[in-house]
């Protein structure tokens, strides 16, 4: 280990502490100005605290749009195309990695290839088959065009292969078919990828916003990232909206703060050992 | 195993979970490319095939080459500062320090959070009077523009919050690539004498380049697809300076329903992403040490 003087060290510390609070700021700016009076979040010079927190200001965005169902909305979803994705990636990873066939490299290359296009240039006839199916503004359409994911896919096949063969051969010997060796060796033994690859495809899923705001236009339907920007648009921005519309972004952030907070070493471990797309 | 089990489990395993990705994802692109040779306009239930006229018109109109530049423009500037601020903020967590999960969590933090509440509150504080940004500039006197309304600073503005959101995903790649860096390779450079600048150039760049070319297609790939920041923030505006070649398809599309030019766009965005992997892919060999 290289000699690092004190000082040095004292910098770094310095340093990544500026910019650890640069980067947590726009958050902290967001619920101090969610507790603000109309007053204070318009005074010049700033007030960077309010003086007297409004908690009211929570209810009051409540009152205006029925964020807690927008919320629900999107946890539920993500959920539901999670469980998905998580099964039907693992029968092809399982395929990928164990099986023998005709056109598997082909296969695996146009999942490959898929996995680089961007998806919104399949906006336009995916939206025709949605609308075709009569699953047009209902959260079914959300999930069922969702349940494809050529990113689990990828990150199972991936973890799939470090299963050992070993482990593999000996429940075959024991008599173990394709679908026990899937569920009783390979799903125990990538437990911890699959948990990361949940995770972060119910944090993308959550945060979608392009695809679902074309799919559902009822209120009941809303997810939270289409229902905070209609709350956003139609608010207008006047000044006693402000700390209403801050309230309202709290609210929508919260749940995946605290699920950061709880899980953060799972985020963190996961992102850099499966390269995971942005 | 007989011939009839092994059809019948392959029908199963890869058959059922093809099913989605089929539907929503290889028809949809082959869809995708034949209605760009027609002019549906999503309403009406006949359209007429218009052979490359939709092509001829992307190629020919103002419109399409103001978006290419600013695709190529907001491209740029979010991934070269995403990628450098990564690489400083890994450099820093490196050296024994305490608290490292810490600070990873804190400059993380804003990967996790949703682009569009993100984006929301970013347009309060750009507000050109009272946001904080501008009363920030104001104690040092410096020009305080109106960022989301300004033609000259939307595109900046959106950049940074891009930049702001991705720079602790980079960073946590370099750590990653750093780590495995071996201890001995610094100290040859320090016992040389070699100064940072240089030892950044002769040791660190060259074998983090693998993670860099990595983080350059994902960004630009990414960067391609930047959506709803823009929504938010300025609707493609003012004056279509924040207008990208995706929002420029998203309007044609959803707000003109003209599916015949959208769609050509569509395919045209998918060549430049193709061919820009393409470029990287083999042009990395150059530059790659792996």
């Amino acid at each position: 280990m290289e000699m690092v003087s004190r000082s040095r060290k004292m910098i770094h510390y310095a340093l990544l502490t500026i910019f650890s609070i640069v980067m947590v700021f726009p958050l902290v700016w967001m619920f101090l100005s969610a507790l603000k009076t109309p007053e204070e979040i318009f005074a010049v010079p700033l007030d960077w605290l309010p003086s007297n927190p409004q908690w009211g200001n929570f209810a009051g965005a409540l009152e205006l749009a029925p964020f807690g169902l927008y919320i629900f909305n999107s946890t539920f979803t993500a959920i539901v195309i999670v469980f998905f994705q998580i099964i039907l990636s693992s029968m092809i990873a399982y395929a990928l990695t164990q099986m023998t066939f005709k056109g598997k490299k082909l296969l695996f290359n146009s999942i490959l290839i898929t996995y680089m296009l961007p998806a919104a240039a399949t906006y336009v006839p995916s939206y025709v088959i949605v609308a075709k199916l009569g699953l047009l503004d209902t959260l079914a359409g959300i999930i069922i065009s969702n349940i494809a994911s050529v990113f689990t896919i990828f990150l199972m096949r991936q973890a799939f292969m470090q299963v050992p063969k070993e482990m593999i051969e000996a429940a075959r010997s024991e008599g173990a078919n394709d679908f026990a060796v899937l569920r009783k060796v390979m799903m125990p033994m990538c437990k911890s990828s699959i948990f990361t690859v949940g995770l972060i495809s119910f944090v993308q899923m959550y945060n979608n916003y392009l695809w679902p705001s074309l799919i559902v236009n009822s209120q009941e339907n809303y997810l939270i990232t289409v229902g905070l920007n209609r709350f956003f648009t139609t608010s207008g921005t006047f000044a006693d909206q402000w700390p209403l519309i801050m309230a309202a972004s709290v609210l929508a952030v919260l749940p995946l703060l605290i699920l950061f907070v709880l899980l953060q070493k799972w985020f963190i471990k996961g992102i850099s050992d499966s390269g995971v797309k942005g | 195993m007989n011939r009839f089990g092994n059809a019948g489990k392959l029908l199963f395993f890869v058959g059922i979970p093809m099913i989605p990705l089929v539907v929503f994802w290889f028809v949809p692109m082959a869809v995708s490319v034949w209605l760009s040779f027609t002019n549906w306009d999503y309403i009406s239930p006949t359209f007429d095939y218009v052979g490359i006229e939709n092509y001829a018109s992307a190629l020919t109109s103002a419109d399409f080459y103001n978006a290419l530049k600013n695709t190529i423009f907001f491209g740029f500037w979010t991934i070269l500062p995403t990628i450098i601020f990564g690489l400083l903020l890994a450099l820093l967590l490196r050296k024994g320090l305490k608290g490292l999960t810490g600070f990873k969590a804190f400059l993380f933090a804003p990967w996790i959070t949703p682009m569009v509440a993100m984006s929301i509150v970013w347009s309060w504080i750009y507000e050109p009077d009272v946001g904080l940004l501008n009363q920030i500039l104001g104690w040092f006197n410096l020009r305080q523009p109106s960022w989301l309304t300004d033609s000259e600073m939307a595109m900046w503005a959106i950049i940074i919050v891009t930049v702001w959101k991705n720079a602790g995903w980079a960073m946590l790649f370099y750590a990653d690539a750093l780590s495995k860096i071996p201890d001995e390779l610094y100290e040859v450079g320090n016992i040389e004498g070699a100064g940072w600048l240089q030892r950044m150039k002769t040791i660190v760049i060259p074998l983090v380049s693998p993670t860099t070319l990595f983080l350059i297609i994902i960004s630009a790939i990414d960067s391609i697809q930047a959506y709803d920041q823009i929504q938010v923030m300025t609707q493609g505006g003012p004056a279509g300076s924040t207008r990208t070649l995706l929002y420029l398809y998203y309007q044609m599309a959803f707000e003109q329903f003209n599916m015949g030019q959208a769609t050509a766009l569509a395919t045209l965005i998918v060549i430049l992403t193709g061919v820009l992997a393409l470029i990287m892919f083999y042009g990395s060999k150059r530059w790659v040490h792996y």
